[in-house]
């Protein structure tokens, strides 16, 4: 009895002194300028963090060589942060993490692009520059998002390299990483769309079931697998993850049916070089992820120092990686895509 | 004096440890010790203290039960669903903590009066609650939630938040459960000895159940924290966080083979494993680096004190252990 | 855990034990026979929607799917007759793939000591579990969970977010997923022989025994004079070294090799396992029954995927079977056990 009464004496308590204020930063042990202060700060006070999605893969590690380049270009204190899982919450807790840490830009590649977000949104309320790259968050959560490629653009260079290693066509299957990666679900659908309309990919048809594989390399090909004998007249396999494209490739020539079923897509010419060589799957694409890296950076910098604003038509200066125009919600296509074939394949060196 | 100090003794390992990593903490970097910060970054562990208070009842029993992410999915995107929908807070939050305490009978129905190994079971619950959660959220997910769903994870009790405030309420609540009542006694007695217990005329079945469908509920609950702090929810939410849970438990002082355990040392052990990871990710430390930890707290917690005991045995000079030998033995068969 | 609290159970290895080793046997036969049968009505389910699984081609590819996790818990089965768990399979993979095709790339005079040395960073691996176990004591839940995280970490770090390209491969061991033999490929044949020789050694040499022995009664085995700690060390040693193997033929059938490889297959060996009729409790079960759960697991997967199921609906069926596949071993377990007690009251009264 007592002990109800008390109870519910304290849940009173408790709600008379909720508030929906967040407490500010009171008695701090660091002095916290931001960077909405002024714009004529010297570059060495600047702190950007790179966050990709996880630190474990090969292509954010050449984007973070870009970043790392545009921090020694321009200055500034270029730290990359992040969890070695594929876990949204472990992405979360880095960038409330980085949050304390008064950054003055977060340049975030995020596996979740609506789980990310509150924590984005906390930043940006801190003065804190957020720019995407890479994989998108909602829209109200970042300054910029720099796209590696136009979703159309992508999309299209995926069915051309379709054609490239089946011209004359044939069924097709998609594996995506996951129904809420905003840059695979636009694709997928952008891709059916052309299959549908463009005259140029008419050879084309597709399986409506999109697979999806979590940039896991055994999921990816167990799914390659499931879908050769789910669809006797599979022609090729396509994925936007970096991940996928190879493993089903290695899956497909695991079955024996290499050089009659192709898997392409995204990935890393490292990754690929062997398949390009014995003509096993003729064509992949990407972009450079260090420029992309590079550019990120950059951006996120011209917007801590208030040289450029978010602002549709802004253009922003990359100096030799290029100039850049801003467009809708925020998005800067940084649109170079690279076709690897046996022709150029040895060109890169990533 | 003595003799708290010797039941409390990994509880206050415990809380040694919570000092000293602290202290680490705020040597790796200088944002740590900032009250507001660490209340901040508190509200992220509330989800795994909620999962972790759900998880200690049926270790005690002796079981397991790792399906609770796949719960804790199951939950979110009911109650996102329901934001969506425009059902109010306060019939939504009771009808899934229902729908989540169900999903927990069911195990343990299945483990209890079918007497199936429990790892098994809840290792097939896993895969299905997921699959469920998936059914229910659909491909995109579900956003957009009603800023009346969101009060928990907007509202501050001067600077703590009140998720942190939930935590420590449920802490508490299961403090008071299993200390105090006979269902924590009854708890305590089956993991000892499910035959015993029976004899003494425990409930054993319906103790056993209550359990299971309370780690239900507690899922939910931490479901709906979820869908406070990812203000979205989707069917991979929490996907492979379970071990994490475990890790909680274990390190929290409750014996995987059940009878012993508290609930203030699950809430230490939650802290400790906060304070940890915070400092880590607030002086950026590899991820790679952040992992051996974890991997190193478990066992070393766990393993340092019987290392020390051990070697102090091996090391007494007056007792020698009686080694038995196959020759001096009676054959089971024949007695 | 608990062990099961009905009296018959309880009771029941030391029981069937007690009346000699034809009635043990057929314990465990009738429970491999459980899988068998589920395995069949599962093809027959799935042929009656479907008529291309029945097809060759579809059955080898549901045979390769199966092969690396039928060797996968087989090498679990050891640790589990112990009544213990191996967590850390998956982090054991990943080390030794990425490990050994790391060193490979870099010196490819090595050829085919890459199996040996892969061997070794399973029995050390293994050792260092089994040590965690039995000298420290720690459950094997709370070992294998630490060491999961702790080999996980070695090879995130080790690998500095690099990958092992597919170029980097011997081309030994790389060219063997995609060779058939006999219409099957070289995988499928490889699981095949490694299951056998780990079944037959269980089933022959006197230490497959003894850990049977164990796994039934912990304490009458240690007061039997058993050595206890060389048997379950022994199991975690096997386990390991079965669990680098396949690594090594993960690797190369994946190609492109980075951290994360072989992550959280952990829970995929243990279902296999938990299907193929193997006790959790320890003491009882066989290789083959383990094997054959994994392809059990591999066969729901493919059946499904012709079949143009959803994800979601995937799992649900693969949860589910795993529930019925332990409640049809339950009930063959407690029909048996109380024809065998029956029959004992009969013999002593």
């Amino acid at each position: 009895m007592l002990a109800t009464v008390a109870a519910l004496t304290m849940a009173g308590g408790f709600l008379a002194a909720c508030s929906t204020e967040a407490p500010t930063t009171a008695g701090d042990s660091q002095d916290t300028t931001t960077a909405s202060d002024d714009g004529s700060m010297a570059p060495g006070d600047i702190k950007i963090f790179m966050a990709p999605k996880f630190t474990g893969l090969a292509y954010f590690e050449v984007a973070r060589a870009g970043g790392e380049q545009a921090g020694q270009d321009l200055g500034i204190d270029f730290q990359y942060i992040g969890s070695d899982k594929p876990e949204a919450t472990e992405q979360i807790a880095t960038l409330t993490n980085a949050i304390p840490q008064a950054p003055d830009a977060l340049v975030v590649s995020a596996i979740d692009g609506d789980a990310v977000a509150p924590a984005l949104k906390e930043a940006m309320a801190a003065g804190i520059k957020v720019v995407t790259y890479d994989a998108d968050a909602a829209v109200d959560a970042r300054d910029l998002f720099i796209n590696q490629l136009s979703y159309e653009l992508a999309a299209s260079t995926m069915l051309d390299a379709a054609l490239i290693n089946s011209p004359e066509g044939g069924l097709v299957a998609f594996i995506s990483a996951s129904p809420t990666a905003p840059n695979h679900t636009a694709h997928v659908r952008i891709m059916k769309e052309l299959i549908d309309t463009d005259p140029k990919y008419s050879s084309l048809s597709y399986v409506d079931t999109v697979q999806f594989a979590g940039d896991d390399a055994t999921k990816s090909q167990q799914l390659a697998l499931g879908l050769i004998q789910a669809h006797p007249d599979l022609k090729v396999i396509i994925s936007s993850s970096a991940v996928s494209a190879p493993a089903a490739e290695q899956a497909i020539i695991n079955a024996g049916k290499g050089g009659q079923i192709f898997a392409t897509g995204v990935a890393l010419p490292s990754s690929v070089r062997d398949f390009i060589k014995s003509g096993d799957s003729k064509a992949f694409m990407m972009w450079d992820p260090a420029e992309l890296g590079y550019v990120a950076t950059v951006a996120a910098y011209q917007l801590v120092t208030g040289e450029i604003t978010a602002e549709k038509g802004t253009m922003i200066d990359c100096g030799a990686a290029g100039t850049y125009e801003v467009l809708d919600d925020g998005e800067v296509q940084y649109n170079k895509p690279l076709m690897f074939t046996a022709d150029n394949i040895d060109d890169f060196d990533f | 004096m003595r003799r708290a100090l010797r039941t409390y003794a990994p509880e206050l390992l415990l809380v040694v440890l919570i000092v000293l990593a602290a202290m680490w903490s705020s040597t790796l970097s200088p944002y740590f010790l900032n009250s507001v910060n660490l209340l901040s970054a508190a509200q992220f562990f509330v989800i795994f203290a909620l999962m972790a208070f759900g998880l200690f009842p049926v270790v005690v029993q002796g079981e397991i039960d790792i399906s609770l992410a796949s719960t804790l999915a199951v939950g979110s995107v009911l109650v996102a669903t329901f934001s969506v929908n425009g059902v109010p807070l306060a019939l939504a939050l009771p009808l899934v903590l229902i729908a989540t305490a169900l999903l927990g009978v069911l195990n343990g129905v299945l483990v209890t009066y079918g007497h199936l190994p429990s790892l098994a079971v809840t290792l097939g619950a896993l895969g299905a609650y997921r699959g469920v959660a998936y059914l229910l959220a659909g491909d995109a997910g579900i956003t957009g939630i009603t800023p009346d769903y969101l009060l928990l994870g907007s509202s501050w009790v001067g600077i703590v938040p009140s998720s942190v405030i939930l935590a420590l309420v449920v802490a508490g609540v299961f403090w008071l459960l299993m200390g105090r009542t006979s269902f924590g006694r009854y708890s305590y007695a089956i993991g000892a000895s499910p035959e015993a217990a029976r004899m003494a005329a425990v409930p054993v079945n319906q103790v056993r159940v209550g359990a299971y469908a309370l780690a239900g509920a507690m899922s939910g609950l931490a479901g709906w924290v979820w869908v406070n702090q990812y203000q979205s929810a989707r069917g991979d939410n929490a996907d492979g966080t379970i071990l994490f849970v475990l890790t909680a438990v274990v390190l929290g002082g409750v014996s995987i083979k059940g009878g012993s355990g508290k609930a203030v040392g699950v809430l230490l052990a939650t802290v400790l494993l906060g304070t940890i990871q915070t400092g880590m990710k607030l002086a950026n430390v590899p991820g790679t680096s952040q992992t051996l930890v974890v991997g190193a707290l478990l066992i070393g917690s766990i393993g340092a004190p019987r290392a020390v005991q051990l070697v102090r045995h091996a090391l007494s000079p007056a007792r020698r252990r009686l080694r038995i030998t196959g020759a001096a033995q009676h054959d089971p068969d024949v007695a | 855990m608990t062990a099961p609290t009905t009296r018959a159970t309880a009771d029941a290895p030391g029981l069937v034990a007690r009346l000699g080793l034809s009635d043990g046997a057929a314990a465990l036969r009738v429970r491999f026979m459980g899988v068998i049968v589920f395995q069949v009505l599962l093809m027959v389910a799935f042929t009656s929607v479907t008529p291309r699984f029945l097809t060759w081609d579809n059955l080898q590819s549901v045979l390769f799917t199966a092969a690396i996790l039928a060797i996968a818990a087989a090498g679990q089965t050891l640790v589990v007759l112990t009544g213990n768990l191996d967590l850390s399979v998956g982090s054991i993979m990943g080390v030794t793939a990425y490990v050994v095709f790391d060193l490979a790339g870099n010196t490819p005079a090595l050829g085919p000591w890459v199996v040996l040395l892969a061997v070794l960073i399973g029995l050390v691996l293994g050792a260092i579990n089994g040590v965690l176990v039995t000298v420290l004591g720690i459950p094997s839940i709370v070992a294998t969970l630490g060491t999961l995280s702790l080999y996980r970490g070695f090879v995130s770090f080790y690998a500095h977010a690099t990958e092992v390209t597919i170029g980097e491969l011997p081309t030994w061991i790389r060219s063997l997923a995609p060779t058939r033999w006999l219409g099957l490929s070289s995988y499928v044949w490889i699981a095949l022989a490694l299951v056998i020789v780990v079944g037959v050694a269980l089933r022959t040499l006197p230490w497959g025994r003894r850990l049977y022995a164990y796994g039934s009664n912990p304490r009458a085995a240690y007061y039997y004079g058993l050595s206890t700690h060389r048997i379950v060390i022994g199991a975690y040693v096997g386990a390991g070294v079965i669990a680098a193997l396949v690594g090594l033929l993960l690797g190369a059938q994946v190609g492109n090799i980075n951290s994360l490889l072989a992550s959280g297959i952990e829970m995929q060996v243990l279902a296999a396992v938990v299907i193929g009729g193997v006790s959790i409790w320890g003491g009882s079960g066989s290789i083959y029954g383990a094997a054959l759960g994994a392809v059990v697991l591999a066969t729901i997967n493919n059946g499904l995927v012709l079949l143009g199921v959803q994800e979601s609906f995937r799992l649900l069926f693969q949860g589910g079977a795993i529930v019925a596949a332990v409640a049809v071993d339950a009930l063959v377990q407690r029909r048996v056990l109380s024809a065998t007690r029956r029959r004992s009251v009969g013999v002593t009264s």
